[in-house]
C-alpha cells in the first residue's frame, strides 16, 4: 500500500498503528456471549433437562417418603407443602452444576485462554456465562414450582410472600450458580464435576429439614442439620410459602437473616474468585 | 555415534498388531492408563470412593430408624448393595465424559493409526471400569460394615455379592458409551444424572417396596436396580434368591446386547475422526 496521507485519525509516527486499540464493545460482546450459550441448548433440546429435573427431584421425594413421613408426623397440613422448598433449592442445585460443567469446559478447552487474548473486557465471558445460567435458571423454577403445585403445594402467604418465595428462590439459584462457575473454572476437570451432579446436592439435601424436621433425626447430628445453609435456605421458603392450616413458622427478619446472610457470603466469596481468576492473565 | 543395539526380543513388536498376544498386551497397557489417569486425579479419586460413603451414611441416619421400625429389617441390607450400584453408576457417568474428552483431544485416532490392537481401546475400557467399581465396592461395604453391615450367609455368597455391581456397572457403562460418542457431552451427563437418581428413589434399597402407593409397585419392583438391590440383598442377610438374579442377569445381558454394537461402532466412529 502506498503511504498516502491519513484521511482519518492521524496515524502515529512509524505508521505502525501501535497506540490504536481496538474498542471493545462490551454490551454486544456479551450479548454474542450470552446466545451462544443459549441458543444450541435451545436448538439441540438440550434444555429439557432443565426441565425435567424438578419434575424428577418432586416425584422422586414425594412419591417414595409421603408415606413414611406422614406416618412419622410432621405437623404440617400435607407432605407437600413441607417438602416444597426442598424441591426449589434441588433445582437451583442442579443448575448450579450444569453451570460447574460448562465453566470447566470453558476452562480446559483452552477457550478462557482464547477469550483473554481477545479485545474485551475480561469478565465479560464469565457474566454471559452467568447470565445463560440465569435464564435455564428460571425455566428450571418455573417447572419445580408448577411440579409442587401439581402435588398438591399452594401459596397461602399472601402476594408479598409469594413473591419473597420465588425471589429467594432465584437468589438462591444464581448464589449457587456463581459458586459453581468459580468451582468449575477452578478443577478445570468436566468429569469431576459430573460426579458433583447427583450425590452431593442429594447428601445436603437430604441432611436439611428439607425432607423431614430435624426432631426426627438423630440427636448427635441434629446441630448439624439444624444449621447448615440448605436447612436455613428450606425454612426461610417454607415461611413465604404458607401452610392452609398455619402451622408454618411466621415470617419475621430473625427466620429471614440466616438465608439472606449465606447467599451474601456465598455471592461474596464466589465473585471474589470469579473475579481473581478472570483478572489475572493466563 | 550411538549405534542401535540389538533389539531385545521381549521389547519389540515380534507379534501383528491384529494378533491376540497383541490384544492382550495392548489391553493391559491402555488399562493401565485408564487406572492411572484415575488414581492421579485426586477429585475423581475422592469423589468414586468417598461421596457413595457419605450417601451411605447419610441414608442411614435420614431413613434407617424409620424403615427399621417399618418393616422390622435393618436398612443397611437395602441401602448398602443400592449404594454400591449408584457409584458404579456415577463413576460410568464420569469416564463417558472422559472418552468424550480424549476423543476431542485426538488421542483415540492418534490409537488408530498406531499399530495397536484395534479391539483394545473398548476391552481396557470395560476392564478399567471394572476394577474401579471393584474397588468401590469394595470401600462401600467396608463402610457399611462399620455400620453394622454383616455378611450372614457365607464366603461364597460374599464372593458373589461383590460381583454384582460390576456386572450392572458394566452393562450400563456400554449404554453409555454408545449414548456418549454420539450426544453432546452435558446433555448426556445431565440425562444419566437424572435417570440415576430415578432408579435410586424407586428402587427397593430405598424403602421398603411396602412403602410405595400401589399403582407404581411393579414398576419399582422389577426395574434394574431393584432386582440387583434384592439380589444382593439375598446375597449378604439371606431370602429368595432366584427370580432377582435372573432378572438382574437378564437386565445386565440385554443392556449389553442392544448397546454393545453401537457402543463398539461409535468407538470406531470416533477413533476415526
Amino acid at each position: 500500500m502506498t503511504a498516502l496521507p491519513a484521511a482519518g485519525p492521524v496515524a502515529p509516527a512509524g505508521n505502525w498503528l501501535t497506540d490504536l486499540r481496538a474498542t471493545p464493545a462490551t454490551l454486544a460482546q456479551w450479548w454474542v456471549l450470552t446466545v451462544r450459550l443459549i441458543v444450541p441448548a435451545i436448538v439441540t433440546g438440550e434444555i429439557v433437562t432443565a426441565i425435567l429435573a424438578p419434575i424428577t427431584f418432586t416425584i422422586s421425594f414425594y412419591i417414595p417418603l409421603n408415606r413414611v413421613m406422614t406416618f412419622a408426623g410432621l405437623g404440617f397440613s400435607s407432605y407437600a407443602q413441607f417438602m416444597a422448598p426442598i424441591v426449589i433449592l434441588q433445582a437451583a442445585a442442579f443448575t448450579a452444576v450444569s453451570a460447574a460443567f460448562r465453566a470447566a469446559t470453558d476452562a480446559v478447552s483452552g477457550l478462557d485462554r482464547r477469550f483473554d487474548a481477545m479485545p474485551m473486557h475480561p469478565l465479560v465471558p464469565a457474566a454471559a456465562r452467568m447470565s445463560a445460567n440465569v435464564f435455564r435458571l428460571l425455566i428450571g423454577l418455573v417447572s419445580a414450582v408448577a411440579s409442587i403445585y401439581y402435588i398438591g403445594f399452594r401459596f397461602e402467604g399472601g402476594a408479598l410472600h409469594t413473591a419473597g418465595f420465588l425471589a429467594l428462590g432465584l437468589l438462591i439459584g444464581i448464589a449457587f450458580s456463581l459458586g459453581a462457575d468459580a468451582i468449575g473454572t477452578f478443577t478445570r476437570s468436566p468429569e469431576a464435576t459430573t460426579q458433583m451432579l447427583v450425590l452431593p446436592p442429594l447428601i445436603l439435601g437430604m441432611l436439611s429439614t428439607g425432607l423431614a424436621p430435624a426432631h426426627q433425626f438423630p440427636h448427635w447430628v441434629q446441630f448439624f442439620v439444624r444449621n447448615q445453609p440448605v436447612s436455613q435456605f428450606a425454612e426461610g421458603l417454607r415461611a413465604l410459602g404458607g401452610d392452609r392450616l398455619g402451622k408454618s413458622a411466621p415470617v419475621t427478619w430473625s427466620l429471614m437473616t440466616p438465608p439472606l446472610l449465606w447467599i451474601a457470603a456465598i455471592v461474596a466469596v464466589s465473585l471474589f474468585f470469579i473475579a481473581r481468576q478472570n483478572l489475572k492473565r493466563s | 555415534m550411538a549405534t542401535l543395539d540389538r533389539p531385545q526380543a521381549t521389547d519389540t513388536l515380534v507379534f501383528g498388531e491384529a494378533s491376540v498376544p497383541a490384544l492382550l498386551r495392548h489391553t493391559w497397557i491402555q488399562t493401565q492408563r485408564l487406572l492411572l489417569r484415575w488414581v492421579r486425579d485426586p477429585i475423581t479419586l475422592l469423589e468414586t470412593l468417598i461421596v457413595p460413603c457419605l450417601l451411605l451414611l447419610m441414608l442411614d441416619i435420614v431413613v434407617g430408624s424409620q424403615i427399621q421400625k417399618f418393616s422390622g429389617h435393618s436398612a443397611l441390607y437395602g441401602s448398602t448393595p443400592m449404594v454400591t450400584l449408584v457409584g458404579a453408576l456415577s463413576g460410568t457417568v464420569a469416564s463417558g465424559v472422559m472418552l468424550g474428552r480424549e476423543r476431542e483431544a485426538g488421542i483415540l485416532s492418534r490409537f488408530w493409526v498406531l499399530p495397536v490392537h484395534r479391539a483394545s481401546g473398548l476391552a481396557a475400557r470395560i476392564l478399567a471400569e471394572g476394577c474401579r467399581i471393584f474397588a468401590g465396592t469394595v470401600v462401600i461395604i467396608c463402610f457399611g460394615m462399620a455400620l453394622g453391615f454383616r455378611f450372614r450367609q457365607g464366603p461364597l455368597q460374599a464372593f458373589a455379592f461383590l460381583w454384582i455391581p460390576v456386572l450392572f456397572g458394566l452393562a450400563f457403562a456400554t449404554m453409555v458409551t454408545a449414548i456418549a460418542v454420539f450426544t453432546a457431552k452435558s446433555t448426556l451427563v445431565e440425562a444419566v444424572a437424572l435417570l440415576s437418581s430415578l432408579l435410586m428413589f424407586f428402587s427397593t434399597g430405598f424403602v421398603p417396596l411396602a412403602a410405595y402407593p400401589k399403582w407404581i409397585t411393579p414398576v419399582v419392583q422389577h426395574q434394574p436396580m431393584s432386582v440387583a438391590v434384592d439380589t444382593m440383598r439375598a446375597l449378604a442377610e439371606g431370602g429368595p434368591i432366584a427370580t432377582p438374579l435372573t432378572s438382574t442377569i437378564a437386565w445386565s445381558l440385554g443392556l449389553i446386547i442392544a448397546f454393545a454394537i453401537p457402543a463398539a461402532y461409535g468407538y470406531r466412529r470416533a477413533s476415526r475422526r
